[in-house]
């Protein structure tokens, strides 16, 4: 039953894919209306909850199903409105940086940039308290999200999902199993490596590779030498590209032997792409999460704080990651899960083992100057 | 006597009104002297109408030929004279700090200088690549346009539909559907690999350590592609115009078939040759999908760097510096290519 459930949950793309298809489009400039979503500073939704997040990223209303928005519509009766324009870091802060730097609003209440991304709103002002004291389901949150470094104080942000980055590498094409960060570079997968445009995750993991612990670094020179690794393997062509959302197409065709990939993307290919493996590599991985912030003069914090409060139940937030099969930062979803989908409940890659945790590793707030240069240094060395 | 000299008027409410559309396009004051620019426009609008409407036929007639520019003209000056306007100013600004939004002018060339520096690998990609991709294409679209208008017959329209019909997808799929034609499991390369000619297009540097996708070649082929009808098109027009009794005449003069194409068919030709060119060039120079989709970290074009510094890195002032680079280039490369073998029907 569970299992089922899930099947049929599945949509035909992976949220992955489907980022990478509206990413391009995106690039033609063809996604006007995620534009005017994201820019419409006039509430022509009067006093509806807007929440802007990643694209399949929560469970959708199909068929017999109802999805997470439609639940808490008809538990709450706060209307509620949810897009999927939030495609790209860089990019959705390149939209809301001409409003939000000049004071002005924009439309959503609710944003889940990535965690280094919250970051830097928090820093820059640009987001509002979040009202925890109207959300008591908060004390569910885990305890290692518990004031984090891009939110030191914990009074801004609270997660909504979290995943690993680490090797994924497609087992007909390597011939064999991987699992250090050394093999992205073996010369025998000659342009066959890809890389994630996400600069902390490409970074993080030659960083690791490099025994630098990226949950302390505090300067660019500790890192020198992992761009230097990344730059001279680009220049050989060791790297046959770096992208964004759209590596798993390349890995399950076999353009790529190994590359930087998120968990939740080999696990959603599932049983159909046996040859695809995920792994932690020995040296780590990093840990990372989406986090939901309320930008700055939003209207309806009352009801953010209801919706929080909403998917921070663990029964809610089961239904959630049974969909998305990222990490749930909720506590107890674990036993939520076991009663609805019990495989995906015993899952190392949704639920992480103590073995695989050790090797995990969060990216310290890096200070604006130091993140200048690291994103300086990336964008070179990526040859956009 | 204002009736008698009504195309002096017409000119001068013309040139007011491109001005005021310019300042307002390119944000030169605040919210009150806009509105006072916008009562500008009103008035210089209503003064024209009225010229028109009490000046007499005599005064129409004189304003005519002003009146029919307006709409090209006003147009230029809102969309285009203002946003290059714009342009040049953000390229010699700087930004107060990483995030900030304001922009201070204070001729700050070194943004040009970074563009060379950082991106001058990137420019001369640009250029070398859609050099090669609009050589292609003549050398692929003066046979096919050849035929069709020489050979073509009653399937000329048949034919020409099937030149352009693989168009009316969108430009992205059709690139994206290049990389999975060239990957490294893909039809191209499994074949290449039977007949054990890896090797040979190894050699020719078409491929590249056994794969064809993520290669220079892929970036140039698909600019190749994608451009082909801009430069078939033209060309089969040109041919499709020419006399073939001119052609039977040079055979009549006991010229060879081939004499007769290098002096009859290939010099009338020549003009839509020239337009494919520059209708192939100038946008494959900035294009930045192919070499997005088809391309490898070595083998990008200024179009990707442009996107990249303005639409990921908010570095507009470098990246304002990099398109008018890239503007004044590709002007000067078109000027010095009319001069050398523009003809009198295009330029």
């Amino acid at each position: 039953m569970g299992m089922n459930r899930r099947n049929s949950a599945r949509p035909g793309m992976t949220r992955r894919e489907f980022l990478a298809r509206s990413g391009a489009l995106g690039v033609a400039g063809l996604s006007l209306p995620a534009l005017l979503a994201a820019c419409g500073g006039s509430d022509s939704d009067g006093g509806a909850l807007l929440f802007d997040n990643w694209p399949l990223y929560i469970d959708p209303t199909e068929g017999d199903l109802t999805g997470s928005v439609d639940r808490f519509i008809a538990a709450s009766g706060i209307a509620m409105k949810y897009t999927e324009t939030y495609n790209d870091n860089d990019e959705y802060f390149a939209k809301i940086q001409p409003l939000l730097g000049n004071g002005d609003t924009i439309e959503p209440d609710l944003i889940a940039p990535t965690f280094w991304m919250a970051g830097r709103l928090i820093s820059l002002g640009w987001v509002d308290k979040m009202p925890f004291d109207k959300i008591p389901n908060a004390a569910n949150l885990a305890d290692n999200y518990v004031k984090p470094p891009w939110d030191p104080t914990g009074e801004y942000s609270i997660p909504w999902q979290a995943g690993m980055a680490g090797i994924a590498y497609n087992i007909d094409v390597t011939g064999r199993e991987l699992k250090s960060v050394a093999d992205l570079f073996d010369p025998a997968f000659k342009g066959k490596i890809g890389m994630l445009t996400e600069m902390r995750d490409t970074m993080g993991l030659l960083l690791m590779g490099q025994g630098v612990d990226i949950s302390s670094i505090a300067s660019f020179d500790q890192a020198a030498g992992a761009f230097e690794q990344l730059e001279k393997a680009k220049t050989d062509g060791q790297i046959r590209a770096f992208t964004g959302n759209d590596y798993i197409d390349d890995l399950v065709s076999g353009n790529y032997a190994a590359c930087v990939g998120w968990s939740g993307d080999v696990l959603q290919l599932g049983k159909d792409a046996p040859n695809i493996r995920f792994v932690i590599p020995e040296e780590g991985g990093t840990l990372w999460s989406d986090v939901m912030v309320i930008p700055k003069g939003a209207k309806n914090v009352d009801a953010v704080a209801k919706w929080i409060d909403f998917v921070y139940d663990p029964v809610q937030a089961a239904q959630i990651t049974a969909y998305v099969q990222y990490l749930s930062p909720v506590k107890g979803v674990r036993e939520e899960l076991a009663k609805i989908d019990p495989e995906l409940a015993e899952s190392p890659l949704v639920f992480p083992d103590d073995g695989m945790r050790a090797r995990l590793k969060s990216w310290a707030n890096l200070s604006d100057d130091v993140d200048a240069q690291f994103a300086d240094a990336f964008s070179a060395i990526t040859g956009a | 006597m204002l009736a008698s000299r009504a195309d002096h008027a017409g000119l001068g409410a013309l040139a007011v009104a491109a001005l005021c559309l310019v300042a307002l396009g390119a944000g030169w004051f605040d919210g009150a002297v806009n509105a006072l620019v916008v009562l500008v426009l009103i008035i210089v609008a209503a003064g024209v109408g009225a010229l028109a409407a009490l000046g007499g036929p005599q005064a129409r007639r004189l304003l005519a030929p002003y009146g029919l520019m307006k709409p090209g003209l006003l147009w230029m000056a809102l969309f285009f004279l203002a946003p290059v306007w714009s342009l040049l100013r953000i390229s010699l600004s700087t930004k107060e700090s990483r995030f900030s939004v304001q922009y201070d002018f204070g001729w700050a060339w070194e943004n040009y200088s970074t563009a060379f520096s950082d991106f001058g690998a990137q420019f001369q990609r640009a250029f070398l690549y859609s050099a090669i991709a609009t050589v292609l294409t003549i050398l692929i679209g003066y046979p096919v346009a050849y035929v069709i208008a020489f050979r073509g017959g009653r399937f000329k329209n048949v034919l020409l539909g099937l030149v352009v019909i693989p168009f009316f997808t969108s430009y992205l799929i059709r690139t994206i559907a290049w990389s999975t034609i060239l990957a490294d499991q893909g039809p191209i390369v499994s074949v290449l690999r039977t007949f054990g000619l890896v090797g040979v297009f190894e050699f020719l540097q078409i491929m590249d350590n056994g794969k064809l996708l993520n290669t220079p070649a892929a970036v140039i082929g698909g600019l190749t592609y994608n451009f082909l009808p801009f430069m078939l098109l033209p060309i089969y027009v040109s041919l499709e115009k020419i006399d073939p009794s001119l052609v039977r005449a040079a055979n009549d003069l006991y010229s060879t078939p081939t004499a007769a194409f290098r002096k009859v068919v290939l010099p009338l030709s020549v003009p839509g040759v020239f337009a494919g060119t520059l209708l192939t060039f100038i946008p494959a120079a900035g294009d930045f999908v192919n070499a997005q989709f088809l391309g490898n970290p070595n083998t990008t074009m200024i179009g990707n760097s442009i996107q990249d510094q303005f639409l990921r890195q908010n570095n507009y002032p470098v990246a304002a510096a990099m398109s008018t680079v890239l503007m004044a280039s590709i002007t000067a490369l078109v000027l010095l290519y009319t001069r050398f073998f523009g003809t009198d029907d295009i330029a």
